[in-house]
């Protein structure tokens, strides 16, 4: 054996183990493939690799022991060329495989295309090795050795044998190596592809769980034929139908025509608009009776817009339409009864005062007509009819003013308590002008209030105190504020005639009265519209008092939150 | 003098009885003509149907209205009393039982001159009526004619 043949032995056999060394990595396997051939032959080696497509070829690894010739080479090599402008591909298409030991530029202008031409003038080629790599039918790229030291013997057919050897080994080599990729793209792809799987149940079950629970019916239809493709617990319980019976099945197979009819033709429009149509009261007939249901219909298109799936979610909304309609049933009734407490105040105003009055008048007539007959006896019957009628008077008077309390509609403006006050005083001093009686009420004291209703509960709490303190002999009363827990109280005191804690509870009831009429007149109304007042003002009213030492009226008038 | 009266328009017959001698405790000593439903008070106003033929010198100095009257209640009458060219200046003191806060304010709405609440007390009552003869009749100067 020459040293030659075990040299270039010792080259293929250490370039086909680092070959398939390289299997799993390919970029290694480029330059392993191009370093091997260059130092078998002593040149230089590039390797091109074809595109899918078997027509452009792109340099893939270059390799010279010179370091300075390596980077002239991959500055020449940059560039994809298409195979048919190819050294090989223009000397040799058919067998693949060129070999030009001594380049004669005459011969080669000759057979080449100028690039081609010019690639081996500038690069000073004195001869070259290009070989088509073919591995199982499949073109893989071509292996080039070129030689371009001139003191060198030139490259003989044994070196030609050598390149075709190792550009063999390296075909098989590259395609092992990417039939490896292959496989293991594949086999990720196989990998994710469970793992999408895996997720895409994940959220099914999801989606399947938050179905099955929520608490409205949720039903699917293919777009197509409306048929029920999916339906919830809550659908089957509240149609009473199991949905192995519902599944295939269209609105026809379980509700009257006219009903199928109707959602047949809002399902129609949904799909047809393309959008969301909310349909707030249907009345749909189920196992169970006749339910109101409000439905949203949304439209479920494929990948083009074309409408697949018809989703439905619907709410029973039975008891709360049942609530609605009892509520403006009572709402209806408490108006006509509001009506019917105006009709009545109105001709208890009118019509039980005419018979008081002629019985007060024409008492005053006999009186004054028939005096003498009547005798004294008979003059003081008259005088008590005539009071009785009065009295009656007064009572249906209060009985009006605590109705007209409840039906006045309240409004809340700015209110000063003590002007309300002073002018309750005022129109007191007036009817008894003899009287001195002490008030404490200065300055201004704002509330939020109805004016009117506030007006009436200090004329009957001021008129209280007054009337109370009849026979004080320094006769006093006063408004004043103090704030509780951030609350506005209000207190009318007086230093009257007081009364007992024991009865406090029945001061604020209608008819209700701590004194006869002889010690102090009064209908025992008067609270107890008091009361009224503070209560629609969402406040309260209590009272605190002590025999002969005078009493306190407090209220509120529910200024605690936000107002 | 004499044919200037006081319309007096009442249905409840005690009301009439006590207003007419309120009236004379009062020592008003004009005619009172007294009419008993809004109809009449209307065909006296405007001299037809049953009051078709009564005297053109008869003029009304004040009318006293009741609002609750049969057949056309007291605000039409008023209405139509004011609607009329030749009654609109009539003087008209609504007397009623009623203080509900709407009837005082229609009343006025439509026209009337006064608004009066028949007291309970009679007492109370004659004072009522001799303070509005008072006015109406003796203080008021009536429109030129």
């Amino acid at each position: 054996m020459t040293d030659r043949l075990r040299v270039a032995l010792t080259e293929v056999s250490t370039a086909a183990s680092a070959f398939s060394e390289s299997t799993t990595d390919y970029d290694q396997l480029l330059a392993a493939i191009t370093r091997s051939c260059a130092r078998a032959l002593k040149s230089t080696c590039s390797l091109s690799l074809f595109d899918d497509d078997e027509v452009m070829l792109t340099p893939v690894a270059g390799y010279d022991d010179d370091p300075k010739v390596l980077a002239a080479l991959e500055v020449m090599l940059q560039k994809p060329r298409h195979y048919e402008r190819s050294l090989v591909g223009q000397l040799s298409p058919a067998s693949g495989n060129a070999f030009v030991p001594e380049v004669d530029l005459a011969v080669m202008r000759e057979r080449l295309a100028p690039d081609a031409l010019e690639f081996l003038e500038i690069a000073n080629i004195r001869g070259f090795i290009a070989i088509t790599m073919r591995v199982r039918g499949e073109t893989l790229g071509v292996l080039t050795v070129l030689q371009h030291d001139r003191t060198r013997p030139p490259l003989d057919d044994f070196d030609h044998e050598i390149a075709t050897h190792l550009a063999n080994l390296a075909g098989f080599a590259l395609s092992n190596a990417r039939l490896f990729r292959r496989a293991q793209a594949e086999l990720v792809g196989r990998q994710s592809a469970e793992q999408i799987a895996t997720d895409l149940r994940a959220s099914e079950a999801l989606l399947d769980s938050v179905l099955e629970n929520i608490p409205a019916m949720v039903f699917m239809k293919d777009a197509k034929e409306l048929s029920f493709v999916r339906f919830n617990r809550a659908g089957e319980e509240l149609l009473g139908v199991p949905r192995t019976q519902l599944i295939g099945k269209s609105d026809f197979d379980f509700f009257p025509r006219d009903e199928a009819e109707f959602f047949v033709a809002k399902d129609r429009e949904t799909l047809r608009a393309n959008e969301v149509v909310d349909i707030p009261e249907e009345p749909i007939r189920t196992a169970a009776g006749e339910r109101w249901l409000h439905t949203r219909k949304v439209p479920i298109t494929d990948e083009h817009g074309k409408p697949r799936y018809l989703l439905g979610i619907s709410h029973d909304i039975t008891r709360q339409k049942r609530d609605m309609e009892l509520l403006e049933a009572a709402r209806d009734v408490a108006e006509a009864a509001n009506k019917e407490l105006e009709a009545f105040s109105y001709s208890v105003a009118h019509d039980l005062r005419a018979p008081l009055r002629a019985i007060d008048g024409f008492s005053q007539a006999l009186l004054e007509d028939c005096a003498e007959a009547l005798g004294e006896t008979g003059r003081d019957y008259c005088k008590r009819v005539r009071a009785s009628a009065q009295r009656m008077a007064a009572l249906i008077d209060d009985l009006l003013m605590l109705s007209r309390v409840t039906r006045t509609i309240a409004r809340s403006q700015n209110v000063d308590l003590c002007e309300l006050f002073r002018t309750s005083v005022a129109t007191l001093q007036a009817s008894e002008p003899g009287r001195t009686v002490e008030t404490e009420a200065t300055g201004m004291l704002m509330a939020l209030g109805d004016p009117k209703l506030l007006a009436i509960m200090f004329d009957n709490l001021v008129g209280n105190a007054w009337k109370f303190t009849a026979r004080s002999p320094s006769p006093k009363i006063s408004l004043r504020m103090t704030k509780v827990n951030g609350e506005c109280v209000y207190c009318i005191s007086d230093n009257g005639v007081g009364f007992d804690m024991a009865y406090s509870h029945k001061l604020f009831g209608v008819f209700n009265r701590l004194h006869t009429d002889a010690e102090f007149p009064g209908t025992g109304v008067g609270l107890a519209t008091v009361h009224r007042i503070v209560t629609r003002h969402g406040g309260r009213a209590w009272a605190e008092g002590e025999v002969g030492e005078g009493a306190r009226f407090y209220f509120t008038l529910g200024d605690t939150k936000g107002r | 003098m004499n044919g200037q009266v006081i319309l007096l328009v009442e249905d409840n017959r005690d009301d009439e009885e006590l207003t007419l001698r309120a009236l004379a405790k009062s020592n008003i000593t004009n005619r009172v003509v007294v009419v008993r439903d809004g109809v009449e008070a209307l065909d006296w106003m405007f001299r037809r149907g049953m009051h078709a033929g009564r005297p053109e010198t008869d003029v009304a100095q004040v009318l006293l209205l009741d609002l609750k009257l049969p057949k056309i209640d007291g605000l039409e009458v008023l209405r139509q009393i004011r609607a009329n060219s030749a009654t609109k200046l009539t003087p008209i003191v609504i007397l009623t039982s009623s203080v509900e806060e709407q009837d005082i304010v229609r009343g006025y709405d439509f026209g009337a001159n006064s608004y009066i609440r028949k007291p309970v007390d009679f007492t109370q009552f004659v004072d009522a009526v001799k303070q509005l003869g008072m006015y109406w009749l003796v203080l008021n100067q009536p429109v030129p004619r």
